[in-house]
């Protein structure tokens, strides 16, 4: 088939699954589900835009998604300030953010396979993945007790994890030969580095998080 | 011949992102960024109600983090605006355009009154659905045309389909803007002075997409 072709039919599906998307909006009353749907939107979007398929059209998704994150972002604060002041709410209530059922229950398999994916892709990216499992885990579910030595500890395993990723690099300038070693060095370095930094913002977060109130 | 502005004034080459300044984008840019400037000096006005039946007055108060809130959205929707102004890419337009619907919505959301607040979710409700024909029209031109640089667009037709999509976009993201102020009843005291700027946005904005609409037809 040829390229334009597709083109032309990815477009039409892309706009024929948005015209199902404005029905149900049309038919939706309740003001969440509402939101839900915009978000719906704002994915088709993002769908129409890959539909150009350029590394052009790839640089246009990330601002494109910007904004529809930023909007429903916006917009859910919007919607619990209405509720909020429909409902007469003090504003000085006492909510905690993690008092939400799901994240009580999902941390133990959403962390494994976040670490799991991110030990494979390795680099800064794995390590981004991985300390994110590790601060979700850390934020939701774990109750153990910061001391000095256990704070010490991550700092140091840190540390040595930078080192390794320094003597990576060097080694690619050293002994070109030796490459796989230092490809791994590095990258095993910098996941290590990167994911014990956001582990430790996963400790900072629950300790602020959970004296803000509700759950013990 | 680019568009309304006839008379080319000069491009700003920036590697990929061409800029093109003609008079009208210039007059519409320097618009924008002054009355952004009074927006930022100008002080919040204080509504005095008399009292039925006896000689009295009332003075309605309006918080402080109120204002400032405001305040801080008409001057983000100002910059928006300017950069909507003065931009020569249709993606980074779209951008803008969205930036300073968002922006609006913060300047109507500010008071915490039940009808305001519902005004201001209906906008944005309307505002993120409208963000698929902008964007849309956006890829569809990027698609067909292989570029998105209204200086290079001047010389390419586009189809009328991407052009009504565009509008509609454009629309939907700004242009009903004054009608949900009005809804929520803002124009006196409670949002003056910085609610003229949903005004002038879309004033501004408009007349900027007539200009792109003429270079892409």
């Amino acid at each position: 088939m040829d390229i334009g072709e597709l083109f032309q039919i990815a477009i039409l599906l892309g706009f024929a699954s948005a015209f199902i998307a404005f029905l149900g909006f049309v038919l939706e009353k309740d003001d969440v589900h509402k939101l839900v749907l915009t978000d719906l939107i704002a994915v088709l979007t993002l769908m129409i835009i890959a539909c150009v398929g350029t590394d052009l059209a790839e640089c246009l998704i990330l601002p494109a998604l910007v904004v529809g994150v930023a909007e429903v972002l916006a917009f859910s604060e919007l919607a619990v300030a209405k509720e909020k002041t429909r409902l007469g709410f003090e504003e000085k209530t006492q909510q905690s953010p993690l008092n939400i059922e799901v994240l009580k229950t999902s941390p133990n398999i959403i962390a494994i396979i976040l670490i799991l994916y991110g030990a494979v892709l390795t680099g800064f990216t794995g390590g981004a993945v991985a300390g994110l499992g590790m601060l979700y885990y850390l934020v939701c579910r774990w109750e153990g007790d910061i001391t000095k030595s256990f704070w010490e500890g991550v700092g140091a395993v840190s540390g040595v994890a930078w080192c390794l990723w320094i003597f990576g690099f060097l080694l690619f300038f050293i002994a070109p030969n030796l490459w796989l070693l230092a490809l791994f060095l590095a990258g095993g370095g910098i996941l290590v580095k990167v994911a014990s930094k956001m582990g430790l913002i996963g400790i900072e977060g629950k300790r602020s998080f959970r004296s803000s109130g509700g759950r013990t | 011949m680019i568009g309304l502005g006839e008379s080319l004034i000069g491009l700003i080459k920036l590697g990929d992102i061409v800029l093109y300044l003609t008079p009208t984008t210039l007059t519409l840019f320097l618009i924008a960024v002054g009355f952004t400037v009074v927006m930022a000096l100008s002080r919040p006005e204080t509504q005095v109600e008399l009292v039925f039946g006896m000689d009295g007055y009332k003075k309605s108060e309006i918080p402080m983090g109120e204002i400032k809130f405001r305040r801080y959205m008409a001057i983000v929707c100002g910059v928006a605006t300017a950069g909507t102004m003065i931009t020569g890419d249709i993606f980074d337009f779209a951008l803008f355009v969205t930036l300073a619907g968002i922006a609006d919505v913060g300047i109507v959301a500010a008071t915490k009154k039940p009808q305001v607040l519902d005004a201001a979710y209906q906008y944005g409700m309307t505002l993120m659905i409208a963000g698929l024909p902008l964007f849309g029209a956006a890829a569809l031109i990027l698609g067909t045309t292989g570029t998105l640089s209204l200086h290079e667009l001047d010389t390419i037709r586009v189809s009328g389909v991407v052009a009504v999509l565009f509008i509609l976009g454009v629309l939907g993201e700004i242009g009903v803007a004054p009608f949900y102020a009005a809804k929520a009843r803002l124009f006196r005291a409670l949002g003056a002075p910085y609610i003229i700027m949903i005004h002038v946005s879309t004033l501004l904005i408009i007349v900027r997409t007539v200009e792109i609409i003429v270079t892409l037809l």
